[in-house]
């Protein structure tokens, strides 16, 4: 289990990397462990704003359904096109190639955990 | 889970890294280490995929009447199967609706041994011992004491045959031979739930993990239920709970063709043959959606922008995409627009003919 320690965590097992005014989501480790192989990734369209805690995007393994929660608010500005055709990098390299969105920033967060925080959260 | 039934092979799963889920009142494999596609993968492309689906359930019925009864609880003529032929048939209510649906095995005109589903195996078992009461027959559960693998795959011939004291050749697609299997005596068919070649080998609880390893040292890999599922909806086979149920009659499940009206009176054929006559209810059909997306059970069928019935069953195909088995009204089975709402949208699907991939059965 992989949980690097220059992100953040929520509680519905996402990721977040803020840069400045930016930031990049997608689905942890321990996620896509869970989900199993993935199959389809609903990105959500550029533009479009999002609130902290808001199911902005779906991932579907072969056997479930599951949303993914905005870590914090913001506007999409670029998703990641490569999921349309290889859904499998989610599996193969969570918090890399399988990013899934990328936000400007506005107000307001989702409870956010540090990689010792999560880690702790994970073994509870 | 620990009010769950376990198989011979739990330990087994568990040393593969199966990921052990409740199935039918089991604790059964949905998938091991490696995951639900590369199993899929691995039997669709030639190699042998080892299931172990012992919580389906076994019964023998032996005596003068067995075959006389058989005619009057199942849907297809069982006076047409030959010693050692097995046949898929279906068990129905009074009002023509399923019970389950069933294989059939002709040991001789006295003795035919069944292959049930495992979530229906108790009702089964009880409507089958009350019919029973009419026939001179002895009906015998034997699920209790049965291992059911599949072994399924081009390459399922070559891993299974050092294991068996007959020749694998000589067994025809949808023919058994009764065996040694590791030395015990069991029962090997050519058939499954897959679309590949491949066998059901049905072999003492006691024998289940040596049979078990052999497989797996001649080359088999562990497949579970979320690839068997896969294979299955592939194929369009219908699956108790989804395209068939005591909702629905052979008329709307596309099987008329296993429900032989001709043969003469058994359990639920007037209420067929009325509802032939009056029309179906409903119509299963296959489609595969034209935009992205996976059609999943229960989502809702559009034709024509107006809802028209559910998916049944539903997947993400490697090999063919979106596509799903889905009840519409009969008006719809051929005609007009089709789309699925998934998630609050409709996405574009067209009708299209089974199965879904291609099938590698030996006929």
């Amino acid at each position: 289990m992989t949980i690097p320690a220059d992100l953040k965590y929520t509680k519905e097992h996402e990721w977040v990397r803020i840069e400045g005014e930016k930031a990049t989501f997608g689905v942890s480790d321990h996620a896509q462990e869970a989900l199993g192989d993935i199959v389809f990734v609903e990105l959500p369209e550029v533009g479009r704003p999002l609130e902290a805690g808001e199911a902005y995007a779906v991932v579907e393994s072969v056997k479930a359904v599951s949303d993914v929660f905005a870590p914090v608010s913001g506007v999409v500005i670029e998703v990641n096109g490569a999921l349309e055709d290889a859904p499998e990098l989610v599996n193969s390299d969570c918090y890399g190639a399988g990013w899934i969105a990328k936000v400007q920033i506005a107000e307001g967060s989702v409870e956010l955990l540090s990689d010792h925080k999560y880690s702790t959260f994970l073994e509870e | 889970m620990s009010d769950l039934a376990k198989t011979a092979l739990f330990d087994e799963h568990l040393l593969l890294q199966g990921k052990m889920v409740p199935f039918a009142g089991f604790a059964m494999p949905v998938q091991y280490k490696n995951g639900a596609l590369k199993e899929y993968t691995f039997v669709r492309e030639g190699g042998a995929g080892l299931f172990d689906i012992t919580h389906m359930g076994q019964a023998r019925v032996t005596g003068p009447d067995a075959l006389a009864f058989l005619q009057y609880v199942s849907t297809n003529d069982v006076s047409k199967l030959e010693e050692g032929q097995v046949q898929y048939s279906a068990l129905l209510n009074d009002a023509g609706s399923f019970i389950d649906d069933i294989t059939s095995y002709k040991i001789s005109d006295r003795e035919f041994y069944l292959c049930i589903n495992a979530a229906n195996r108790h009702k089964d078992v009880a409507h089958l011992l009350t019919q029973a009461e009419a026939f001179d027959v002895v009906f015998t559960d034997e699920s209790d004491d049965t291992t059911l693998l599949a072994l399924q795959g081009a390459a399922a011939q070559a891993a299974l045959q050092p294991l068996v004291d007959g020749d694998l050749e000589s067994i025809a697609y949808y023919k058994f031979a009764q065996v040694k299997v590791c030395g015990v005596d069991g029962i090997i068919s050519r058939t499954g739930y897959t679309g590949e070649d491949g066998f059901e080998i049905y072999i003492p609880n006691s024998s289940a993990i040596a049979t078990w390893k052999q497989l797996l040292a001649n080359g088999a890999e562990a497949i579970g239920l979320a690839a068997r599922d896969m294979l299955r909806t592939e194929m369009g086979y219908a699956l108790y709970g989804h395209e068939i149920s005591d909702a629905v009659t052979p008329v709307e499940a596309k099987l008329m063709w296993i429900t032989k009206l001709d043969k003469g009176d058994f359990i639920g054929s007037e209420a067929v043959q009325a509802r032939r006559i009056s029309g179906a209810h409903k119509r299963l059909i296959a489609l595969k959606l034209t935009a992205r997306g996976i059609p999943r059970e229960h989502y809702k069928v559009f034709v024509d922008g107006v809802e028209s019935g559910e998916v049944t069953s539903g997947m993400h195909s490697p090999m063919a995409g979106g596509v799903a088995l889905a009840y519409v009204k009969p008006e719809h089975a051929e005609l007009g627009e089709l789309a699925v709402e998934i998630r609050g949208k409709l996405v574009a699907a067209e009708r299209t003919t089974l199965p879904f991939v291609r099938s590698n059965v030996r006929r």
